[in-house]
């Protein structure tokens, strides 16, 4: 069956080829999939309808119960013959029903297409998820077909209302077939009808939550307005998804847990009491409507109020009349509906007031109407007159059959006054379609090839056929309704059985609504003064009251979490971080085992830096600021000494070094003064958290260093550092051999930040091509020591002899250091940051002309040399059939100095030095030489001294 | 492992300021907050590296030696530091460039939504119901192709 | 191939990407050898990780010390079922996205740009997202974070407009600020246990005072929850994400709240397996999905609905970490994975939006359904999927997480079940709402509405981004006049249909992809495999 439903998708996707092919006539070629469906089901069913369902199964996602399970039983074997069938003649009727050369019918016939292979798969699903995705695939699809025409607005939100009422009913029962499934241990159907869960509150709730998702998508009270506002879609869409197809979904989900489930308290009583009070209330409306289209519409919401009524009760012979008014409804309706379609392509309109003398014009399609209509109006020798005396029949017992004689009196009435008004709107639908009225001047159809009309024929016909098929049908749908236990009379189709009391009611039923449609003037005058007088709470205004409750809702949630301000969310994960692990200080709190200090030097240190902290958060000017962090900085690295940590320290130093001035070349061109904020109340908040951050952060650290027990795991690396890392310097190893995996991946941060740093500074400016190819430029004055084009206030002779001198030697012991690293302190950051400072020193003496000289290179090709000599000194030990990062120790022997201690990790080093090298020189080309230039630009020609004055 | 009480103060100290910065508008100031933090941590690592030592060299000399391992991540973390503050600075001169000021702005679309809050509206694209009825809009069109026509 | 070689694979999604970024800044100037070497190196990263998640779904945990060092004493990688998956599908996506942004690159500047910043920076960004999902190592776990985050830094300020350095400030000083936050928890966990290994952390924190671990625990819980973006900590990221260009935020909003994710999820599982915090969690997880989503009901742009969608649906994921039941965790990374890539397909759809209308502001926009029918296919299907329309990937991994929460039970849990159903009706109701705007709604007459500037640097640090303005300018102009706007750049259009398609796929093979995820929360919860394949035996 599996191969049923996806050979209906398939043909769905390549329908919009077809169309450009065979244009409208493509429906015809799409109707075969439907069709063949219908006929390949005949065997299965027939077998189904005598007591054989066949089931088949295929694992999908078992751990979640979702296997492609489906079956053809009594039931949805005989549903789904009503659905395929009817599908392939709606299809077939498309092929007319739409203008030539329209332009969207590729995307409409292939969603009709794809919604007939998920109506299919709904009906034979025998898994509970299966069925909830079929069932959700019909309300997305039926969404695309309302919205099929969405330059209207009203068209959209029809749309968007039945996605989202359906879609919620949906949600909610997908949450009740998990209980289900919870309670019974399996998602087939099959079984879990064979034997249900215990009955409890668990299974009360999941039944309640299914039967929401049921009443929904059956537009039961109070759901039932967007079905009425579905009728956007094309008429042939109304026949089919809104009268036959899908909102027999949820009459169909009852049905089937019916007989497992009807006595779970509060079945009855929803179903029945909701079923009649909407076969009511669509009933009143249809008696209201001008278009027969959407008299039609109201028509369908009142039969399916009938329909639950009948399938909920949960006796034997009110579910075998249920199940024959879902064939008879199904035929009936969409012939209708069909002919709705003809009127209107044909006269135009389809107002009531303006059609008249379609009588003579139509003599064909009247009768079909007549036919199709007295089937609705339940009239003799017809399908529609035997399943309702079925119906009458069952619930004239009903009260007995349950022992709950009240409820049966109330049901029968309820649904004899439903039948009155469905003969009424009966009557009305074919006078307003066909009757001759006085002062309308007769219409003039356009003519049609016969086709066209003959598709609601066929329809009607089969309603006629039906009629007297009675002994035909009744053991066949009996094979469902013996599921029941038996009850006091055994229902049956018949256009005769005596003089019954469901006789005298149908005749009772007749009577009154052809009496309802002759008064039709007063009983109108009487509804309306009715409605007007007590305005019935309307569905459709609380479901917009409600969407736009969530909206505002979410308006205001929206608005108070989303404060669009940067302190308030650092505010709020500072405050977490207080709230959230300081509750858990809290609680692991106890009398911490301090010491005072390792070392005097730690206490002084410490005094100064949390002096120098304060003060900065106290400073409103950002040079003070910053020299106050440089204090902190350069504390840090003393108490790095004083620790036992030189590479921290000497590290720590160049950095914060580097920093600084980073920091200067970028505030010379900013404010002098932080943006002055009034003293206030966010000032103390901010403080407040402040402290609170600092003391939690001390609580963690104290609780955290009191539980150690075990022994770091560093405590060994002291050996292998030496034997396999070959160095001294156990840090050094750990950051190029040890733990260089973390190395190489700040080195990447730091390529990364650099070229950031460029991306933003020569951003869109033709400078950029400065920028990239830096070149030497001849001092302009051959007396100078460099070639700086600074102007005469700014160039200090001493300071650049002594740049000049220094330079080259600090660069060689940069190298130095880059290479002693492995033993003592040093290495390729420590190098790196030498050389950097060793460029800055040349910027500042010269400018960024001088700059270009001493490096005369791109930056990012430095950086990105540095990235791949690091990456590749990672990689070629494999090569070399070692591990990547993996170091190897070679000693060359040379004459004059003895021996060199090669490591090749030195290589990595290498790219760390030429990285942070880059680094350096692309700070200083974009927030030197950039700046610079971008200042050249706007104060024209030479800065401002005064502002580009930068401390040395 | 007992805990060094001048250190923690450092670092509680270093921590509440650079949070206190941090949370100012001003971006320098923010960054300068960071810093601070980033100082902060470096020396929480010293105190979760356990009692000082010696320099982790080896044959430097005999006493024991710090625990390397803190140092390593401390030294890491200094320098993804100096690279990610480097980048926010020159963010920081992008800013000023662009609005002359280098203050963190509020977000302007939050800004919107908060004044509708403030206006009990509705969101922008909410859809409003009216008296339009649905349809399906074939009605009254009255082009007709010629092969609709039944054939004489 | 030797099996030595073999083993040190999982190094190689790191460390192919930073050689290739390396070598596409050395030759800065040659816009097409970047090209080249950038989609060379995906696909062999792409290609490892297959081999990855073959390898370590029949072998069990792929582990191998960097160095050559003892794990206890280096750094070690391990790629196990849970980090494979997500390594795999992650690679796969941001192959796409490259693929997307060359098209876009060319599409913007035509050929000759040399796109000097974005290569390398997106390369050291794919590298970061792996190492944070191979790391076996807390430190270097942190260190994959900065990688990724600095490089997301540049990527998010590309062209340095002012949106973009507002919204980028607002960005980097928050994750900053949980980068502080991750250091902090680092030494407070060395300082209990002495280790920053995870498999010996698993085994110490064992030894630990229950209340130490707990604070331990959040500490590490806390970081992560702002990465991931976990309400309340959330609301920085749809103020950050959307005015990035297109393949930039889509990369972002697929991965990166993913990497936290996968944070917690790696940390809950090993590190703390008896201290749930279910109460904690849950709470988060209900008030991620549902204010989340508000935020997405009342936005009116494209770009930012989806970004709140982004943090709702984080939420579902932490669901089922809160839940931790086997299946709640097999349905996290089953919803991961989904997310992910259709969280990218839709943002990469809303480039292409931007690129034909010049906007994603729901107001400007209108009659795309009639107008770009290939555009709204490509925006539907993912879009009902994001929405948890079954049959697709979005609706599996939800039914696992509702199935995993109706089994645990308790009215929490169950207020959790509701809480998602609602969120993704909600979820649901905001696609829908695009649809309507955008697809259907026919577009307002061109002239009331005003040409949005449309932003030269789409794909930033392109030195020659004037030519960008103007042709960018023209482009407004033309379609402002044109309702039929653009043909779909075939070469944007084909990467993102290729996504479409793998999104599409998930529910297909969907069968043994949930195997897989069960597989590997099975893996998650013995914990002695990965423990083992860390330490060696015994």
């Amino acid at each position: 069956m599996v191969f049923l439903v996806t050979l209906h998708f398939l043909v769905a996707a390549t329908s919009p080829v077809l169309v450009r092919m065979l244009d409208r006539r493509a429906f015809l070629v799409l109707a075969l999939v439907p069709a063949a469906s219908f006929v390949w089901l005949l065997g299965p069913v027939s077998r189904a309808t005598e007591g054989r369902p066949t089931y088949e199964h295929r694992a999908w996602i078992p751990q979640i119960g979702l296997d492609l399970d489906f079956g053809v039983n009594a039931l949805s074997g005989i549903v789904a013959l009503l659905v395929t069938g009817v599908g392939a003649l709606v299809l077939v009727y498309c092929a007319w029903y739409f203008r030539p050369h329209d332009t969207e019918i590729w995307r409409f016939s292939g969603v009709l297409t794809g919604f007939a292979g998920a109506m299919l798969g709904l009906v034979l699903a025998d898994n509970v998820y299966v069925l909830y995705v079929f069932w959700e695939l019909t309300t997305v699809l039926s969404f695309l077909l309302i919205g099929h025409n969405p330059e209207r607005r009203a068209n959209r939100r029809a749309a968007l209302n039945a996605l989202i009422v359906t879609t919620f009913g949906g949600l909610a029962m997908l949450v009740g077939l998990v209980g289900l499934h919870a309670l019974s241990g399996t998602a087939r159907l099959s079984e879990i009808l064979a034997d249900p869960p215990e009955p409890g509150a668990a299974v009360t709730a999941s039944i309640a939550l299914v039967l929401v998702g049921a009443l929904a998508k059956s537009a039961l009270l109070p759901f039932h307005f967007w079905l009425p506002g579905a009728m956007a879609a094309p008429t042939p869409v109304s026949a089919y998804l809104h009268a036959a197809a899908m909102v027999k979904a949820g009459v169909y989900l009852v049905a089937l847990l019916a007989p497992a489930f009807a006595d779970t308290p509060g079945w009855r009583p929803v179903l029945i009491g909701l079923g009649i009070a909407t076969m009511l209330l669509g009933g009143l409306r249809a008696l209201r409507q001008y278009d027969v289209k959407l008299l039609l519409a109201y028509g369908t919401v009142s039969q399916l109020g009938f329909l639950v009524a009948m399938v909920g009760a949960g006796t034997r012979s009110a579910a075998f009349a249920g199940l024959a008014l879902v064939c008879a409804h199904g035929l009936f309706k969409s012939a209708l509906f069909l002919v709705v379609g003809v009127i209107d392509r044909s006269v135009g309109t389809r107002d009531l007031r303006e059609l008249s003398g379609l009588r003579q014009a139509r003599p064909f399609l009247f009768v079909t109407t007549v036919v199709a209509a007295a089937s609705m109006a339940g009239l003799p020798v017809l399908f529609g007159f035997t399943a309702k005396e079925a119906a009458l029949a069952a619930f004239v017992d009903l009260g007995e059959d349950l022992g709950h004689p009240g409820w049966g009196l109330f049901a029968l009435v309820g649904i004899v006054v439903g039948s009155v008004l469905t003969v009424a709107y009966s009557a009305r639908f074919v006078w307003g379609t066909f009757a001759d009225k006085p002062g309308v001047e007769p219409c003039t159809p356009r003519d049609f090839s016969p086709w066209f009309a003959a598709v609601p024929a066929v329809l009607a016909a089969l309603g006629l056929v039906a009629g007297f098929a009675g002994p035909f049908l009744t053991p066949r749908f009996a094979t469902y309704s013996d599921q029941f236990p038996a009850g006091s009379h055994e229902a049956l189709l018949t256009l005769w059985h005596g003089f019954t009391p469901a006789l005298w009611l149908s005749v009772v039923a007749v009577a009154a609504g052809i009496a309802l449609f002759v008064w039709r003037r007063p009983v109108a005058a009487a509804q309306h003064a009715i409605v007007d007088r007590f305005p019935f709470p309307d569905a459709e205004r609380a479901y917009q009251a409600v969407m736009r409750g969530v909206d505002r809702l979410a308006v205001e949630v929206t608005g108070t979490t989303q404060r669009g301000s940067l302190p308030v969310y650092l505010g709020i994960i500072m405050v977490a971080l207080v709230v959230v692990p300081g509750l858990a200080l809290v609680r692991a709190w106890e009398r911490p085992e301090v010491r005072l200090s390792d070392n005097p030097l730690q206490i002084v240190v410490g005094v100064v830096m949390v002096a120098a902290a304060v003060l900065t958060v106290r400073s409103r000017r950002r040079l003070r600021a910053v020299l106050l962090l440089g204090v902190t900085g350069y504390g840090t690295s003393i108490l790095f000494v004083a620790h036992g940590a030189p590479d921290l320290a000497l590290t720590q130093v160049l950095v914060e070094t580097f920093l600084l001035v980073t920091f200067v070349l970028v505030l010379r061109r900013l404010p002098p003064f932080f943006s002055d904020r009034p003293f206030n109340i966010a000032r103390w908040w901010r403080v407040g958290v402040g402290t609170a951050v600092g003391l939690s952060v001390a609580g963690f650290a104290f609780v955290a260093t009191n539980a150690r027990t075990a022994t770091p795991i560093s405590a060994g690396w002291a050996e292998p550092a030496y034997e396999y890392g070959g160095g001294k310097n156990i840090v050094n190893v750990a950051l190029v051999d040890i733990r260089a995996w973390d190395t190489i991946g700040e080195l990447s941060v730091l390529v990364v930040a650099a070229t950031g740093i460029a991306s933003l500074i020569f951003l869109l400016t033709d400078r950029a091509g400065r920028q990239v190819r830096p070149r030497r430029v001849l001092t302009p004055d051959s007396n100078a020591w460099l070639a700086a084009n600074l102007h005469d206030q700014r160039r200090s002779i001493v300071f650049e002899i002594v740049t000049r001198l220094v330079f080259h030697t600090v660069i060689v012991f940069s190298v130095y250091l880059m290479i002693s690293g492995h033993n003592s302190p040093g290495g390729g950051f420590a190098g790196g940051l030498i050389a950097g400072l060793a460029l800055m020193i040349r910027y500042l003496a010269g400018g960024r002309e001088e700059l270009d000289n001493a490096a005369p290179v791109d930056a990012g090709f430095v950086l990105g040399l540095g990235l791949a000599v690091a990456a590749l000194s990672g990689l070629l030990p494999t090569l070399l059939g070692g591990g990547v990062l993996q170091s190897a120790i070679i000693d060359i022997p040379i004459p004059v100095l003895g021996e060199l201690h090669l490591v090749t990790s030195v290589f990595f080093d290498v790219g760390v030095y030429l990285v942070v090298v880059g680094l350096a020189l692309d700070v200083l080309r974009s927030l030197g030489s950039g700046i610079d230039a971008h200042m050249e630009d706007e104060d024209g020609g030479a800065p401002d001294p005064t502002k580009d004055k930068v401390p040395v | 492992m007992t805990a060094n009480l001048v250190l923690i103060i450092v670092v509680g100290v270093l921590v509440g300021s650079g949070v206190t910065l941090v949370l100012e508008r001003s971006l320098t100031r923010i960054l300068v907050g960071f810093v601070l933090i980033g100082n902060g941590l470096n020396v929480l690592f010293l105190v979760v590296s356990g009692p000082a030592g010696a320099a982790p060299i080896l044959g430097l000399s005999g006493d024991p030696m710090a625990d390397p391992l803190p140092q390593v991540m401390a030294l890491t973390a200094i320098v993804i530091t100096l690279g990610t503050t480097a980048f926010g600075l020159a963010l920081a001169y992008r800013a000023w460039q662009l609005t002359g000021t280098d203050d963190v702005q509020d977000d302007l679309e939050d800004d919107l939504i908060r004044r509708r809050a403030a206006r009990d509206e509705v969101s922008a694209t909410f859809d409003e119901a009216d008296s339009e009825l649905p349809d399906e809009g074939y009605a009254g069109d009255s082009t007709l192709a010629p092969e609709d026509e039944v054939p004489a | 191939m030797s099996d030595s070689l073999l083993d040190q694979l999982v190094l190689a999604p790191v460390i192919l990407p930073l050689l290739g970024a390396g070598l596409c800044l050395a030759f800065g100037r040659f816009a097409e050898a970047q090209r080249v070497i950038s989609i060379l190196t995906l696909l062999a990263v792409v290609a490892s990780a297959c081999v990855l998640l073959v390898r370590s779904d029949q072998h069990g945990p792929q582990a191998f010390n960097v160095g050559g060092w003892p794990a206890e004493i280096g750094i070690s990688l391990v790629a196990d079922r849970l980090s494979s998956l997500l390594l795999l599908i992650s690679t796969i996506v941001t192959l796409c996205v490259l693929l997307y942004s060359i098209g876009q690159g060319i599409v913007e500047f035509g050929r000759d740009t040399p796109l000097s910043v974005f290569y390398p920076t997106f390369l050291v960004l794919s590298a970061g997202v792996s190492n944070a999902f191979l790391s076996a190592d807390l430190f270097n776990l942190f260190v994959g974070f900065e990688i990724l985050l600095a490089s997301s830094y540049v990527l998010i300020t590309l062209g340095g407009t002012e949106a973009r350095v507002r919204s980028g400030t607002i960005y980097i000083i928050v994750s900053l600020a949980s980068s502080a936050l991750f250091l902090i928890a680092i030494a407070c966990v060395y300082a209990a246990t002495g280790t920053v290994n995870f498999a010996q952390l698993a085994l110490r924190m064992q030894d630990l005072p229950g209340s130490t671990a707990t604070m331990l625990q959040l500490l590490l819980l806390l970081t992560f929850a702002v990465k991931a973006a976990v309400f309340p900590l959330s609301a920085w990221l749809p103020d950050s994400y959307p005015t990035a260009p297109a393949p930039v935020t889509a990369v972002f909003a697929g991965l990166l709240t993913k990497v936290g994710v996968y944070a917690m999820l790696r940390t809950q599982t090993l590190l703390f397996p008896t201290h749930e915090l279910r109460t904690l969690l849950l709470w988060a997880s209900v008030l991620t999905m549902v204010v989340g989503i508000m935020g997405a009901v009342a936005q009116s742009d494209i770009k930012r609905v989806l970004s709140f969608t982004l943090v709702s649906h984080i939420g579902f994921m932490l669901f089922g970490i809160a839940i931790a039941s086997e299946l709640g965790v097999a349905g996290a990374i089953f919803y991961i994975i989904h997310h992910i890539t259709v969280q990218t397909t839709l943002f990469l759809v809303a480039g292409l939006v931007e690129y034909r209308s010049g906007t994603t502001n729901l107001d400007r926009l209108g009659g795309l359904a009639r107008h770009a029918p290939v555009l709204s296919v490509m925006f539907f299907v993912p879009a009902m999927n994001l929405a948890g329309i079954p049959p697709f990937s979005g609706f599996l991994g939800k039914l696992a997480l509702l199935e995993a929460g109706v089994d645990a039970g308790g009215w929490l849990a169950l207020l959790g079940v509701a809480a998602a159903v609602a969120t993704s009706l909600l979820t649901l109701y905001a696609v829908a709402k695009i649809w309507n705007r955008a697809f259907w709604q026919p577009l307002a007459d061109p002239e009331d509405d005003t040409p949005v500037p449309f932003d030269p640097a789409v794909l930033g640090g392109s030195l020659h981004g004037r030519s960008g303005v103007s042709t960018a300018t023209q482009r407004e102009t033309t379609w402002k006049t044109d309702t039929e706007g653009e043909r779909l750049p075939v070469r944007m259009a084909l990467p993102t249909i290729a996504l479409g398609l793998v999104t599409v796929a998930l529910t297909v093979f969907a069968g043994p992809l949930f195997a897989m995820t069960e597989r590997a929360a099975e893996e998650l919860h013995e914990r002695t495999p990965y423990i083992e394949a860390v330490l060696g035996d015994g």
